[in-house]
């Protein structure tokens, strides 16, 4: 297994330098010059070239590329071109707040995902399969910047149930602020996890060995959940990973409607700013998620399957 | 290895336990019903003044954390040498050539936190940092015309200056970053933990500063003016503008920061009539540069007919309440600015489409002509230049414009690439400011970013204004000084190589169960809380 993890993290290493790469060249061609962001319209031509001194902003672009790597290779991140606040401190303060998103819109995902699906397959062409096709299309559709704002209206500013910003200090303070966020994410993962476990189920029950189960006289019920759903559950697990993914990438823009503090906010506040030193970590932090859970997926994979056995 | 399904499942589940719990160590500040403002800024950059980079929420700290040696009147804008009253300072002089101005220090003024009194060598302190080439400060430019700051005694300031400025305590005094800092905590802490944990002599102490809660801020109990009426004031951070309406309109925030887009007020005076607006007059000056090197703007019968087309009056009216029209480059409130009552009639331009377009025909271009331009997203400018664009499409000047993200503007400007620049900035009320900025020959703009504000290359493209900008600084008397300004602003009008649109107010909307003790007039985008009580 460890060589497993150690062959699949050496694969990564030419993804990894694919996205720093692409990260630093499409830094250096976004126009905007940091120096003029950070120092205003007060400041003189000498500041100014003392500034992108400071910043290594006045090196060659192969010469601050190759310190890039390094610094990255090191986990250097090094300071905040704004605040001067160590990158690291700065993803470190907000890295938990998108996790703890995204973990708990996954989580209800899941919750209601799975069962969702589950209902509609036993239940093919009738009501309840036509609840949920339509729940998921509804879900899909919507686009959740849209629905969070809703969602606030709603129940933070009309009903006051939920805050209505922020992160929340302590731990039923925080699951209280990210309730509604997770809510909004959830709705387009439980559409999906629906839709993915109905496709599934229903593949499976229809294979032989079902038919076989039954035929030997399993109950319905045993018949589903031992025998068909956990078959089914595999391409679950591998879009759990992607949805997983996209959960991540989708949370920025609601951490932006519900002000909540996050990696996204940070990196969307950096890129107005030119802040290079945390875009590009900010980036790096993605990347490494897009392994590991890619590497995670491998490995839930074959767990879940025990008929499949990973290769280093 | 080996590793079994219930095992993967146990272990990925406490791992992600400790991960999502990672952060919930954040200690609940104590905070008693503070007085919370939101900001349009994602986080604290800093509270140190002279931190590069500050947004409103750090200025707004900043005020309160931080005293400058004079001060105006709580809610106004000084702008005379009268109007300006005893802060750090007990009182002041000038040369009679207004060269050197000499602050006397009030006794027993201490800093928070224990770092003891307040004199002369914090002082000198503060300033010796701008006048430093080499340490990167807020608001340089500011300082340049500062030659030497000392302490002839440990209560006693004085500065000399290169130039004589009858308005020094309004050009630096009190700017943001001639905010006092406390030597000895700067030189204790360091610049990084100065910056997040600073040291004054302000109404407020910081409590705790937090990328996610703000700016917790206490009252300081023995500040020189007397204990603020409210213990505690939050500054929050939010940059979403719906997020930030929705916290107001949920009582959850006392104060937000306004938006400066036509219809803001009136919407939120729907939503609620007993909201309370506090805006600051002039705010930002918004002014068109027309670029004298590119044709057809080259040509003053074409600058003359986009005068007579643009109607300053209607886009004020479009941001309801938070918008005058101005006449010259100097904010109506200023002083130097000049009234259309008292131009010349060939310089009033009161808006004429019909005079406009005989002008353009006049010019070569009866057909009408096409501009290229660009501008910031950014909801003032886009709002100013899209109004714009309308009314100057009625004289056949069609404005063939971008609307892209503010920092490309910013840098893409520097580069000499617009033809039509929109420049909003807001000024401390000194009025040889604007000129210097954005109209001295020396500040061109130029093609390879090293140059100046000059946007419109004035004073290089045609003769400018650089001679009377020179009397005017060599000028040590207020009213004279104030006249040959004047004078400036006429020959600008006459050469329209920058055209003053409106000022934006900076607005703050405020529930009334919070009153700050005095009507907000003008001044800068901040302003004092410490008579501020909430019911």
């Amino acid at each position: 297994m460890l060589r497993t993890i150690a062959a699949r993290l050496v694969d990564a290493v030419p993804t990894v330098l694919l996205v720093l790469t692409l990260v630093f060249v499409a830094l250096r061609l976004l126009p905007g010059d940091p120096a003029l962001v950070v120092l205003g319209e007060y400041a003189t031509q000498d500041q100014l070239a003392l500034f992108r001194r400071q910043m290594g902003l006045d090196l060659p672009l192969p010469q601050q590329y190759l310190d890039f790597l390094w610094r990255m290779a090191t986990f250097d991140y090094g300071n905040s071109m704004i605040t001067q606040t160590p990158v690291a401190k700065l993803i470190g303060e907000n890295l938990p707040y998108t996790i703890e998103l995204t973990l708990v819109a996954t989580g209800i995902g899941v919750l209601f995902g799975v069962p969702m699906g589950i209902l509609a397959a036993v239940n093919r062409n009738r009501l309840p399969d036509t609840g949920v096709r339509l729940f998921s299309l509804v879900g899909y559709a919507i686009p959740d910047f849209y629905l969070g704002a809703l969602f606030l209206i709603a129940f933070a500013l009309n009903l006051g149930w939920f805050p209505i910003n922020g992160g929340g200090t302590g731990f039923w303070d925080r699951m209280h602020h990210v309730f509604l966020p997770a809510l909004t994410l959830a709705m387009v993962k439980t559409a999906f996890i629906g839709r993915l476990t109905r496709t599934s189920l229903l593949e499976v029950l229809g294979k032989d060995y079902v038919r076989t189960a039954r035929a030997k006289g399993a109950r319905e019920n045993r018949v589903i959940y031992r025998h068909a759903l956990r078959n089914a559950m595999l391409p679950v697990t591998t879009g759990l990973g992607l949805s997983l993914l996209a959960t991540l990438s989708g949370s920025v823009a609601i951490e932006l409607v519900f002000n909540r503090p996050g990696i996204g906010e940070v990196l969307i506040s950096a890129i107005a700013k030119r802040d290079y030193p945390v875009i590009q970590a900010g980036v790096v932090v993605f990347a490494f998620f897009v392994v590991v859970v890619n590497l995670t997926v491998d490995l839930a994979y074959a767990l879940v399957d025990p008929r499949i056995r990973v290769k280093a | 290895m080996t590793l079994n399904r219930r095992a993967f499942v146990a272990s990925s589940t406490v791992a992600a336990a400790a991960v999502g719990t990672a952060g919930w160590t954040i200690p609940a500040a104590a905070q008693a019903a503070p007085i919370t403002i939101a900001l349009a800024a994602r986080s604290p950059t800093g509270l140190n003044p002279q931190q590069t980079a500050l947004t409103g929420g750090d200025s707004w700290a900043i005020r309160q954390i931080f005293d400058t040696l004079v001060k105006p009147d709580d809610g106004t804008f000084a702008v005379r040498p009268e109007d300006f009253r005893p802060a750090l300072a007990e009182s002041w002089e000038s040369s009679p050539d207004a060269r050197t101005w000499t602050y006397r220090l009030r006794r027993g003024v201490t800093f928070h936190k224990g770092y003891g009194e307040m004199t002369s060598e914090d002082v000198v302190f503060t300033f010796s940092r701008h006048l430093d080439p080499g340490t990167v400060t807020n608001q340089k430019a500011l300082y340049t015309n500062i030659a030497r700051v000392e302490a002839p005694d440990s209560h006693t300031v004085r500065f000399l200056l290169k130039r004589p400025d009858p308005l020094f305590n309004g050009s630096v005094a009190t700017t943001l970053a001639a905010n006092i800092l406390s030597k000895k905590a700067f030189e204790e802490r360091g610049p990084q933990r100065f910056n997040m944990d600073p040291i004054g002599t302000g109404a407020y102490q910081v409590e705790s500063v937090s990328p996610t809660e703000g700016v917790l801020l206490t009252a300081f109990a023995d500040h020189w003016a007397g204990r603020a009426a409210h213990p505690t004031v939050r500054v929050a951070f939010i940059a979403d503008t719906t997020a930030r309406t929705l916290a107001f309109a949920s009582g959850q925030i006392d104060m937000i920061e306004g938006v400066r887009a036509p219809g803001w007020i009136p919407t939120m005076r729907q939503r609620d009539a007993r909201t309370i607006f506090d805006a600051t007059a002039p705010g930002s000056f918004n002014s068109l540069h027309l670029n004298l090197t590119r044709p057809p703007l080259d040509n003053l019968k074409v600058r003359q007919a986009i005068r007579l087309a643009i109607n300053n009056a209607q886009i004020a009216a479009a941001f309801t309440g938070m918008s005058e029209p101005m006449v010259g480059i100097i904010a109506p409130q200023f002083a130097g600015s000049v009234k259309a009552d008292d131009l010349p009639a060939e310089l009033r331009y009161a808006p004429d489409p019909a005079r406009a377009k005989r002008l353009l025909a006049e010019a070569g271009f009866p057909n009408g002509v096409t501009i290229p331009c660009f501008t910031s997203q950014r909801e003032d400018y886009a709002a100013i230049m899209l109004i714009i664009q309308e009314q100057l499409r009625a004289i056949g000047v069609n404005l063939d414009m971008k609307i892209i993200d503010h920092a490309t503007m910013h840098a893409e400007n520097r580069k000499d690439r617009n033809a039509l620049t929109l420049y909003s900035s807001s000024y401390p009320p000194v009025p040889t400011q604007p000129f210097l900025q954005q109209l001295l020959a020396s500040a061109e703009v130029k093609a390879d970013s090293t140059g100046g504000e000059n946007y419109s290359h004035y004073g290089v493209a045609i003769p400018g204004v650089d001679a009377l900008l020179e009397r005017a600084q060599d000028e040590p008397d207020f009213g004279k000084r104030t006249a040959l300004i004047q004078d400036i602003e006429r020959q600008v009008l006459r050469d329209l190589p920058l055209l003053g649109i409106v000022t934006l107010s900076y607005v703050i909307a405020r529930n009334p169960r919070v009153d700050i003790g005095y009507p907000v007039k003008s001044g800068y985008a901040y302003w004092p809380l410490n008579r501020a009580k909430k019911a």
